[in-house]
């Protein structure tokens, strides 16, 4: 169409030229139903120019002008209104045209008028003779049209000049577009109204545009009606995703009055039969003829497929619907017990029927279900597994619940397809390319179950553990670029629930790590804490996260990132240690770490990647500075975290390490009876004499007794222990069973007596 | 036919008489019929139930369209266990005036413990910043 061809000049298509075209055809086509052919887009300049040539024209051939309304008028009164309506001025003329109604030669003048006006058809250049002069007046004698509305008049005018005129190609385009989107098609005209094609403009449309297929009364596959349920037209863009546009959009009037009031004015000497559209109101939701985009994005996206088959038929009352349901009713279980497998066909809902399908109701099956297959996650076996027990007693307990179901009428308003459409959306959600990531505790949870089942059953299950595979989902496009029209101001308005619409073009920028600045920022004791036990967490995690990260690199690399992994416990350890010694833990960093919650748990699960020496003097750190620690852990009592993993890391220790470790302990004055006062302290002691009376008893080369520390490292500890007032000593975690047979070495036996009674260990306590 | 194994859908839940709890503390009590992936609710032959003390009564609704959001929580309701046993039936217009009572009544608690408060010279702020209820 002409105006088109104009709009291209003016654009500039910087996208696609093919999808812009089709949009930009789109966008005139809502504006002409929207607004009527009326809404060109001409140039004013242009228009006033010619108007005024014509107008001297008119002047000159028209003698002694009946031109009681100055000639000029209309086109400057015109002038100023293509800026402030999309309508050309050629909507102002019609209505004091037709208050000075001539008979009929009001309908020739305004033909000529309007065709004049319209640069498109000026330009289009199969020009009748009379075109050449167009009188602005309203007077002029018409062509033997009778008057129409105006805005139709002037759109079925210019139809009609086309056809006269022959313009192929524009039409073309149009043509397809709606025959794709609308399952249009040009109606081809009976011959008997050819002949009346200029007198009646409602043919011209119909051949351009098409009456809409009227939709069979096809049943859903639950023997429904659901015309009455179809939801309108979806305006949305036309990426990916999406639903195909509609050349119908949301809020346009449907056709129907329009063409009743056609239908009353127009007054042709043989009666039109015109089949009105009366089921125009609501276009099928999906086309008759799919195009090879669309059917990709059903493939894609299960959102944009609505629930209801395509074709929905007449409406169906409520009662006759709810007769129809519930002769339906009988075979759904809701429910019911499972039966045996289907193999992966059955049932239409696609997402649990992967091998094996767990369990699959009876119902009556659609028969020309969605043939397309979405990938989606498979369920853990041993969830599965689970779920069917469960499935299985509650589907004795289900029974009596059927039977009342089926005297409901208003049962199963939501049909089989809509509740497959809504768990589809559900599960669209689930999908993932990385499981343990995406669902960390769902499949842990799960892998620490089967562990337990396997040590609590006995290995004679046959059932093998299978390993839980994910499908692979391919990620779908990600960027969402914002369907943008060349030429229009901002961003469109219209959004579809796949792409949103992006209402801010944020920016993230991010902060480059300068120490100064975050000194600057982080200006909290506390936070600058938590800052610090934050970073480490990170390395930690990429530190643990090493072994499963080994096995999936293939051999060149793995070098790489075996010295990754080593830099990595490296700084972990560097970030607690004193500046200069590399031997010793620094007080203040681990007292500041530890002094927080976090930081406790931080140590705690860093303490088994340390190298042995490292861990080691993480724990002369804190066995120095325990009465602190202990301080400032009451609120929380989560030192106890840490007891497992010292544990390890002593029992790895060496006796000169041990016995530095009990000297640590000891440290300062009034050190011990503070640790003992901690459930932690006392636990770690009890480790450490452990530990000792463990490498004494089993080696007896141990370098335990070389020197004197040991000896009198216990002594004093026994000392204190019976010094020190049962009120405040704290019950440890646990008691090492060998506790008894180290202070049987260094006590008397009344003494051992004692601290028997006081510690409560027994030969046989655990 | 088992939607959705492991998770919490309610597609298995329809055609079932339930009892919602809403957002702005009404309690609605009707057969679900249909929902969508936001959990909007449609109930058909809803009642709304108001509870004080130890009385009830139920007001007819028709069918009630429910916005997912709204939802605290939504379970379904026994059909065997009569809720008549342990809390009493009235009639409509004497509920909504026990309502109305206990309404005054929290209301003239609330006044005078800011009174007693506002003597004590502190004061609470009021929760008319944060989110409903």
């Amino acid at each position: 169409m002409f105006r088109f061809q104009s709009l291209d000049e003016d654009c500039t298509l910087e996208e696609e030229e093919e999808g812009l075209i089709e949009e930009e055809d789109d966008i005139d086509q809502f504006n002409e139903d929207t607004f009527g052919a009326g809404a060109v887009d001409d140039d004013w300049q242009e228009e006033h120019a010619r108007l005024a040539q014509l107008d001297e024209r008119v002047r000159d051939g028209l003698a002694g002008g009946d031109a009681s309304s100055a000639p000029l008028p209309p086109p400057p009164g015109s002038v100023p209104l293509p800026s402030s309506l999309p309508r050309p001025p050629t909507s102002t003329l019609p209505p004091p045209g037709l208050e000075e109604r001539g008979g009929g030669d009001l309908a020739l003048s305004l033909t000529r008028l309007l065709l004049g006006s319209d640069p498109a058809i000026a330009g289009v250049g199969a020009a009748e003779p009379d075109r050449s002069c167009f009188p602005p007046m309203p007077q002029a004698p018409p062509s033997g049209l009778s008057g129409p509305s105006s805005s139709l008049l002037s759109y079925q005018q210019h139809q009609h000049i086309l056809h006269r005129g022959g313009v192929p190609l524009p039409q073309v385009n149009s043509h397809s577009i709606w025959e794709n989107n609308m399952g249009f098609g040009p109606v081809s005209v009976s011959p008997g109204l050819v002949t009346h094609m200029e007198d009646s403009p409602l043919m011209s449309i119909m051949k351009e545009v098409g009456l809409p297929k009227r939709p069979l009364p096809i049943r859903g596959e639950d023997g429904l009606d659901l015309s009455e349920r179809v939801p309108p037209p979806r305006s949305s863009s036309p990426v990916i995703g999406s639903p195909p546009v509609r050349a119908v959009p949301i809020g346009t009037p449907p056709k129907q009055p329009l063409s009743h009031a056609l239908n009353q004015q127009i007054h042709c000497p043989t009666a039109v039969h015109v089949r009105a559209p009366v089921q125009h109101r609501y276009p099928p939701p999906f086309p008759e003829r799919l195009s090879p985009n669309t059917l990709l994005n059903i493939a894609n996206a299960p959102l944009c497929r609505p629930p209801f088959p395509p074709g929905v038929g007449p409406v169906l009352s409520q009662i006759q619907r709810a007769q129809l349901l519930n002769s339906q009713v009988g075979p759904f279980p809701c429910g019911g017990p499972a039966p045996p497998m289907l193999p992966g066909g059955g049932g239409g809902f696609r997402p649990f029927f992967s091998q094996p399908p767990p369990r699959v109701g009876p119902h009556a099956a659609p028969p020309n279900h969605n043939p397309i297959r979405h990938n989606t996650t498979h369920l853990h076996p041993q969830h599965r597994r689970m779920l069917t027990q469960r499935m299985q007693s509650r589907g004795d307990r289900g029974g009596r619940g059927g039977d009342r179901r089926s005297r409901d009428p208003y049962s199963n308003l939501m049909t089989q397809k809509e509740k497959e459409w809504v768990a589809r959306i559900q599960m669209m959600q689930l999908q993932s390319t990385d499981p343990y990531l995406d669902d960390y505790y769902y499949q842990n949870y799960y892998e620490k179950m089967e562990k337990r089942l396997e040590r609590d059953k006995d290995s004679s299950r046959k059932e093998p553990t299978t390993k839980l595979i994910t499908p692979q989902v391919a990620k779908l496009e990600q960027t969402y670029r914002p369907v943008q029209f060349a030429g229009s101001l901002g961003k469109l308005t219209v959004s579809s629930v796949n792409n949103p619409r992006k209402m801010i073009d944020a920016v993230v920028t991010t902060r480059t790590d300068d120490e100064e600045k975050r000194e600057k920022q982080v200006w909290n004791k506390r936070r600058q804490i938590l800052y610090i036990v934050e970073k480490m967490y990170s390395l930690l995690l990429e530190v643990q996260d090493f072994e499963k990260k080994f096995l999936q690199t293939p051999e060149e690399q793995r070098e790489a990132l075996l010295e990754q992994h080593k830099t990595h416990t490296l700084q972990l350890y560097n970030s607690l240690k004193e500046k200069e010694w590399d031997d010793r833990v620094s007080d203040e960093q681990c007292l500041m770490i530890m002094s927080v919650r976090k930081g406790k748990r931080l140590i705690s699960r860093l303490l088994p990647f340390l190298p042995p020496p490292q861990a080691a003097a993480v724990i002369m750190g804190i066995a120095r500075n325990l009465p602190a620690l202990a301080k400032k852990d009451k609120q929380d009592q989560v030192l106890c975290w840490l007891v497992e993993p010292v544990a390890v890391v002593i029992q790895a220790m060496s006796s000169s390490a041990l016995t530095d470790l009990l000297q640590e302990l000891q440290g300062s004055e009034g050190q011990l009876p503070r640790v003992l006062q901690n459930k932690f302290g006392v636990t770690l002691l009890y480790l450490i004499l452990s530990e000792g009376e463990r490498m004494q008893s089993s080696d007896p080369n141990c370098q335990l007794m070389d020197d004197n520390r040991w000896t009198e490292l216990v002594f004093s500890v026994t000392r204190e222990l019976l010094k020190v007032p049962s009120s405040s000593l704290s019950p440890p975690l646990f008691t090492p069973p060998n506790l008894l047979s180290l202070f049987s070495r260094y006590v008397d036996r009344q003494r051992l007596e004692l601290l028997q009674e006081k510690l409560q260990i027994t030969a046989l306590s655990r | 036919m088992n939607y959705m194994p492991g998770t919490a859908s309610l597609i298995e839940d329809i055609d079932k008489k339930h009892l919602v709890l809403l957002r702005d503390g009404r309690t609605l009590i009707g057969i679900l019929r249909s929902i969508d992936q936001f959990a909007n609710l449609v109930l058909h032959q809803t009642v709304e139930r108001i509870h004080v003390g130890k009385k009830f009564g139920d007001i007819p609704r028709g069918i009630f369209v429910v916005r997912g959001e709204n939802v605290v929580l939504l379970g379904e309701v026994d059909l065997d266990k009569d809720c008549d046993q342990i809390l009493q039936r009235v009639s409509i217009e004497e509920i909504l005036e026990e309502q109305r009572i206990e309404q005054q009544a929290k209301q003239e608690a609330e006044r005078r413990k800011l009174q007693t408060v506002k003597e004590r010279g502190l004061s609470i702020p009021k929760a008319d910043t944060l989110d409903d209820f």
